[in-house]
């Protein structure tokens, strides 16, 4: 019996040291970057090998269009083919209120002003009729999500159609935009006030407004270790994703990083 | 479908977890955690509980995460020490917790927990009952080996010498009274 | 002293029907996104038109459909050119319900539309019009800016 115990505990040794050196090779930003790689939380939508197929796709997809690292609070712009235009071509410019969905069905909602007109369009990410998406400004905001932009003021979600791509400096890490929204008076399409956002100033409300939402507010949930369980990928499985598809998204990353090399390099001209 | 949320990392569960029960409780969401408070406690206190087998299960997983929490973080870090503070009830268990508990099962690979189907008390308790207890605890095994069982190997080659050695002597005994 | 009955229906002249879930049916209040005079005048009024008719067999008003609208007590139609609604993968999906008024033969009654035009209007007003029926083209003509 020590015998077994003893040779268990070595092979278990052996198997933390090498979940170790996964993680170290595998960088913490990954599950930022690319949280669509993860699955569906929910057991009822599990299925491996879908999974598994799924990655496949998505990284074959990835070597044929660049999707960059972008966040919601990052402008984008999507070049589509549109077989309604004139030129089946469209491109639109927008930031990313909103992230959604896993695997192949990973989505982003852009939301831009258009002649004093709110505007929302929804990007399946892996769509094969999109040529190109550019992130034209990386930034995050201090909320998972801007759905709040549609009670805000036009200014907060204006950008032009012809934006230059802000470039940041090599290695630095993704700034972080600690802007406060004012939002519009009510009505409001959502209780905003319910929602816990760190982006806006605070709400004028009334007393009995506010009276609801303490009463509907739900303080004990940040204890609730099962649901904060159910609602992620715990951290095992997530290193074996990324170990998965760890190569070959570096390898993306390379090219992509190579060509934008190209594109800020500019061949000094001859003068006099 | 849902993105998983990344924000916060957990430990897998090293044990079949089940979807979220549900309990009837007039208190809601809050009231149903406070059922948990209780049990987690008293598991912490005493290492070894007979309950219910659904609320067993249900807190089962409440007590690895909080272990997990309180190893990967440790007691300086200050949420951890809140949802210690929150999930048990008596203050003096928060030493065990961070002292006895996590140096235990620093080095596990196997859950932090056992849970075992137990008896129902007929006519009076209609619910499946469990035992649920710490791994590495004090007190005798739950379960208990029985070296009689029939289909064990050394029982099974045991019955078949027996059986094999009467042979024998049968076979004697009608050669002796042939002659 | 009005009967309960008809204290909720006198209440519920005054709520909006189109709520967030934002289906056009009958009752639901409009923007005129074109240059006409009534448009531009019932806008002005802050009287919106409504909608007291959907041209399909569901009775609800998706983009591209021709409806009927009360505008000013009188009675217009108008193709829906914008929606609150949630929309369909690289559909725009926009913060009012955009309505531009035509008449019978599908002429609009304004000369310019005055926001974006989703692309995807160009194949859905081809498909309904037919040759010897009503026109619906020009009003694509008219567009001044496509998302």
């Amino acid at each position: 019996m020590i015998t077994q115990d003893s040779v268990q505990e070595s092979q278990n040794n052996k198997k933390a040291k090498q979940n170790i050196e996964q993680r170290k090779a595998i960088p913490n930003r990954y599950r930022f970057i690319y949280p669509e790689f993860l699955p569906d939380p929910d057991p009822k939508y599990r299925n491996l090998l879908r999974e598994k197929l799924e990655r496949m796709d998505m990284l074959a997809r990835r070597t044929h269009v660049a999707i960059p690292e972008f966040y919601v609070g990052s402008v984008l712009a999507v070049t589509y083919s549109e077989p309604h235009a004139p030129g089946k071509v469209n491109k639109f410019v927008g930031i990313c209120i909103e992230r959604k969905g896993s695997g192949l069905r990973a989505t982003c909602v852009l939301r831009n002003m258009v002649n004093n007109q709110g505007i929302e369009v929804i990007y399946e990410l892996y769509d094969p009729a999109i040529q190109k998406i550019e992130c034209l400004r990386l930034e995050r905001r201090l909320d998972s999500h801007l759905r709040y932009l549609r009670d805000a003021p036009a200014e907060y979600s204006t950008f032009p159609f012809d934006m230059e791509p802000e470039y940041l400096l090599e290695g630095a890490s993704v700034p972080v935009n600690e802007i406060k929204v004012q939002l519009n008076p009510r009505p409001w399409l959502e209780k905003w006030e319910r929602q816990e956002l760190k982006g806006i100033t605070e709400l004028q409300l009334p007393e009995r407004r506010i009276r609801k939402a303490k009463a509907a507010a739900t303080p004990w949930e940040k204890y609730d270790l099962m649901k904060k369980y159910r609602e992620t990928i715990p951290e095992e499985d997530q290193n074996e994703i990324f170990n998965e598809v760890h190569t070959k998204l570096h390898e993306v990353e390379i090219t992509r990083h190579r060509q934008k090399h190209k594109r800020a390099f500019v061949r000094p001209q001859k003068t006099g | 479908m849902n993105q998983a949320n990344v924000e916060n990392l957990v430990n897998k569960l090293r044990y079949n977890v089940k979807p979220r029960r549900k309990f009837g409780n007039s208190d809601g969401p809050e009231g149903r955690l406070r059922k948990f408070q209780k049990t987690l406690t008293a598991l912490i206190k005493y290492e070894r509980l007979e309950l219910n087998y659904r609320r067993a299960d249900e807190t089962r997983g409440y007590v690895d995460q909080l272990i997990f929490e309180a190893i990967r973080h440790g007691p300086e870090h200050k949420e951890t020490m809140d949802l210690a503070n929150f999930w048990i009830l008596e203050k003096q268990l928060m030493h065990k917790l961070f002292k006895v508990l996590v140096p235990r099962y620093q080095n596990y690979t196997t859950s932090f927990t056992k849970l075992h189907k137990a008896p129902n008390i007929y006519p009076t308790i209609h619910y499946d009952r469990a035992i649920l207890e710490l791994r590495g605890n004090i007190y005798p095994s739950v379960e208990q080996y029985n070296q009689y069982e029939q289909n064990l190997l050394h029982n099974l080659l045991l019955n078949a010498a027996k059986k094999e050695f009467r042979m024998e002597k049968y076979k004697e005994i009608a050669d002796n009274i042939k002659q | 002293m009005l009967s309960p009955f008809a204290m909720l229906n006198v209440a519920s002249r005054n709520i909006s029907t189109s709520t967030p879930a934002s289906q056009i049916i009958k009752l639901s209040r409009l923007r005129v996104v074109d240059n006409s005079e009534i448009g531009k005048k019932a806008m002005m009024e802050g009287r919106p038109p409504r909608c007291i008719h959907v041209y399909n067999k569901i009775g609800v008003g998706y983009i591209g459909d021709r409806i009927l609208v009360a505008i000013r007590g009188e009675k217009k139609k108008g193709i829906l050119v914008g929606l609150k609604q949630q929309q369909a993968p690289k559909v725009p999906k926009f913060d009012t319900n955009n309505l531009v008024l035509i008449d019978d033969n599908g002429t609009p009654l304004g000369t310019r539309i005055q926001v974006p035009i989703p692309h995807i209007l160009r194949t859905k007003m081809k498909e309904k019009t037919h040759s010897k029926g009503a026109d619906y083209t020009k009003l694509i003509a008219i567009a001044s800016r496509f998302v």
